[in-house]
């Protein structure tokens, strides 16, 4: 019996340590001074965040972590605040439950005015009923699904990323209007995010007359796909959508390759646009084309200058598709807060948010009747020699080289 | 008409995914055969073994070994690297997860193997890049070669795809799950330490007092799992390719699965569960429209009709006891 309390002081001091690491629990980000927590003072401002820290998206919610407090360390150390703004960090761990049960610690805390969050939908879903009902706006960063910004969610919830259908929309422009493909076969994960992707892409192809030749949806955590590549090559697609993020994506496209079905389009959504989508290898990952939100970070100052800060803070985590667009998030609400005063409140904060004009990496950002933004922005990109490169730049783009099941 | 190489392909796929899933069950097999507890973190040991042999491929490429040795010296130096973190991973887990709930109910040692493998999960997230990374820059010096986040998908080595060659690589990966197989079953019906074990998978007092040294022979299962888990993870590896910190618990549960589908302290039963259940996954997967949506419910409801109906799997034994 000693051993075994031994045993267990010693799991939960490792349980402890592990989740002090992985950032498991609220954190709170960015220096300054402590707040007391127990209510909102003249010095202390505190906003939420929430990413997925750990589980398989944490790559892209780590740096949208790191993205979000770096816009507020900065803010802080500007000195144009008259108070300390905070940030209570949050892993949702992708999971719908603990996204509410960090919303409800959120919202409980008075000092909390605004928060921003998610790249999953499911839990960006979840945990708008909790902001919604507290009345405290939640602006949101990652998550694509449609309907998070709706007329009856107005105005507490916001997003500043463009949305599946618009996504979608710029990538079917190119893959089924330029490209021409009309034989697809569709890849979707059983999530949210890949429902949405299903969804809007089956209504690009059913705008122009076409019918997917067949469809697939595959569990979050698979990680064979052999009998969804027979089934492919199988049925004679010329181009397959995978509207899934990276785990899946580059997955499927390894065992396309690896099955030699390789003179087929691959194509996808900003999910599977990041590095570890090149770990397959240069042969394998050749040719993928999919569509990013926002602009081509290299081709502005704005993009070049967040790189370069990014990248000068030393963060291990690359930047993903959309750690722009959390830095982008907290730029909004520290405009918001601007705009509040010395004193600002969670409810002068869901009209300052609502009715604000941000400009940041992507250009002037504002917000339309159910707090979508207006600014949309897309580009698309493609693997060429075993890197990622803005499409319109590529050898694809000028015909030297063609996709496959042209 | 579907044709002919389309079931083929299929099979091929089955057969393989039934390996990976095979060795996984192997282990609960031989880990509930000997000591009668569920070591629920089986997956999270194997893949602790791939990140083992990848960190390890990682830093020997830095100093130049990979590209300079033969290719099946660098396989072996990187499986002896893998066992022997497995095996040191199995005896800890044995410690301090396992043997200080050996009078308690069977639930605790389930439930302090299921936190183990969060624990595992999490170090290797946690741990890897910068472990790796700090050994590698101390050998090599600046021809270290880096690892990124343990929480990023990470990219296997291809060793067994001799000249790029998938085929090469499966019929490797088939081969060795059926050396893996056969030489368990030699140890454990031919050799003295082989029959202990399996009297104390019989009946662990008769054991003690014909004379059998139970603690020493609980060690040496722990190895032996190690083993067999190491190995595991280098052919999941090297099949996947790609791979996640967080791998172990989907193969965790997959594994256990099918060792309860086949009979929990069955060898052969572990092999022919993970068989089923990969032939269920890929069966489906492949003749069901959209049906990969639904082939990991199927095959879990092979399970649950198993436990319903046959608890002691398809080749294990019924046990009856004397009240």
């Amino acid at each position: 019996m000693k051993n075994a309390k031994w045993f267990w002081a010693t799991l939960i001091v490792l349980l402890a340590v592990a989740l002090l690491f992985t950032g498991c629990g609220p954190q709170s980000g960015d220096g300054g001074e402590s707040g007391d927590g127990g209510g909102s003072t003249a010095s202390v401002v505190k906003l939420g965040f929430f990413a997925p820290i750990t589980g398989g998206d944490s790559a892209e919610g780590t740096a949208a972590r790191n993205a979000f407090l770096m816009a507020i360390a900065a803010a802080n150390a500007s000195g144009e605040y008259p108070y300390t703004i905070e940030t209570i960090v949050i892993d949702d761990q992708g999971t719908d439950s603990v996204a509410v049960a960090g919303a409800n610690q959120v919202v409980a805390d008075p000092a909390v005015v605004a928060a921003s969050g998610f790249w999953n939908s499911g839990p960006a879903a979840a945990a708008s009923a909790v902001f919604k009902e507290a009345e405290i706006p939640l602006l949101i960063w990652g998550a694509i699904r449609d309907d998070l910004t709706n007329a009856g969610n107005y105005p507490y919830i916001t997003r500043s990323a463009p949305t599946a259908s618009q996504e979608n929309s710029a990538s079917a422009a190119v893959v089924l209007d330029d490209l021409g493909y009309t034989d697809w076969f569709i890849v979707s994960d059983a999530g949210d995010y890949g429902q949405g992707n299903l969804e809007v892409f089956t209504q690009e192809l059913s705008k122009r007359g076409l019918t997917p030749l067949g469809s697939e949806v595959v569990q979050e955590d698979a990680t064979d796909f052999s009998a969804v590549v027979a089934k492919i090559k199988n049925s004679g697609a010329k181009a397959v959508y995978c509207g899934s993020t990276v785990e899946i994506a580059s997955l499927l496209k390894l065992q396309l390759y690896q099955a030699g079905v390789t003179d087929i389009l691959f194509a996808g959504i900003s999910g599977m646009k990041t590095p570890d989508f090149l770990k397959i290898g240069a042969e394998a990952a050749e040719g993928a084309l999919v569509v990013s939100p926002g602009v081509d970070l290299d081709s502005t100052d704005a993009g070049r200058a967040f790189t370069e800060a990014y990248n000068l803070a030393g963060y291990s985590e690359p930047i993903g598709a959309y750690t722009p667009y959390a830095y982008e998030a907290a730029l909004i609400l520290l405009n918001a807060l601007s705009a509040c005063g010395d004193a600002p409140t969670a409810e002068a904060m869901v009209d300052a948010i609502k009715d604000s004009e941000t400009t940041g990496i992507f250009g002037t950002t504002t917000f339309d009747e159910i707090g979508q933004t207006t600014n949309v922005a897309t580009y698309l990109n493609v693997v060429q020699d075993g890197k990622w490169i803005n499409y319109l730049n590529s050898e694809y783009a000028d015909g030297t080289r063609s996709f496959g099941g042209q | 008409m579907v044709p002919m190489g389309y079931l083929l392909d299929l099979i091929g796929s089955a057969v393989l995914l039934g390996c990976t899933y095979t060795l996984v069950a192997i282990g609960f097999s031989l880990f509930f055969g000997v000591m009668d507890v569920v070591v629920f973190c089986c997956g999270d040991i194997a893949i602790f073994g791939a990140f083992s042999i990848l960190a390890s491929y990682t830093i020997l490429n830095g100093l130049g070994v990979t590209g300079t040795w033969p290719l099946l010296l660098v396989i072996l130096l990187l499986l002896l690297i893998g066992i022997l973190f497995c095996a040191v991973l199995g005896l800890l887990t044995h410690r301090f997860s396992i043997k200080p709930f050996e009078k308690s109910s069977a639930l605790m040692p389930l439930l302090s193997t299921i936190a183990l493998g969060t624990v595992i999960r999490e170090v290797i997230g946690l741990m890897f890049m910068p472990v790796t990374n700090g050994v590698a820059d101390m050998v090599a010096g600046e021809n270290a070669v880096h690892v990124v986040s343990g929480r990023n998908p990470q990219s296997f080595p291809s060793l067994l795809s001799l000249g790029g060659s998938t085929a090469a690589r499966n019929i490797i990966i088939v081969l060795v799950t059926v050396v893996i197989l056969l030489l368990l079953f030699l140890f454990l019906n031919k050799t003295k330490t082989g029959l202990a074990m399996q009297a104390i998978s019989q009946n662990k007092e008769l054991s003690l007092m014909t004379g059998i040294n139970v603690s020493r022979s609980i060690v040496i299962t722990f190895v032996i799992g190690g083993v067999v888990l190491a190995i595991s993870g280098f052919l999941v590896g090297s099949y996947q390719t790609i791979m996640s910190f967080d791998n172990g618990s989907m193969f965790g549960i997959k594994g256990f699965s099918a060792a309860v589908v086949g009979g929990l302290r069955n060898t052969w039963g572990a092999v022919l569960g993970g068989m089923l259940l990969a032939f269920v996954e890929v069966m489906v997967s492949g003749y069901v429209p959209n049906g990969s949506a639904y082939a990991s419910i199927l095959a879990f409801v092979v399970v649950v009709i198993f436990i319903v109906f046959k608890p002691e799997g398809i080749i294990g034994e019924k046990t009856v006891e004397k009240v």
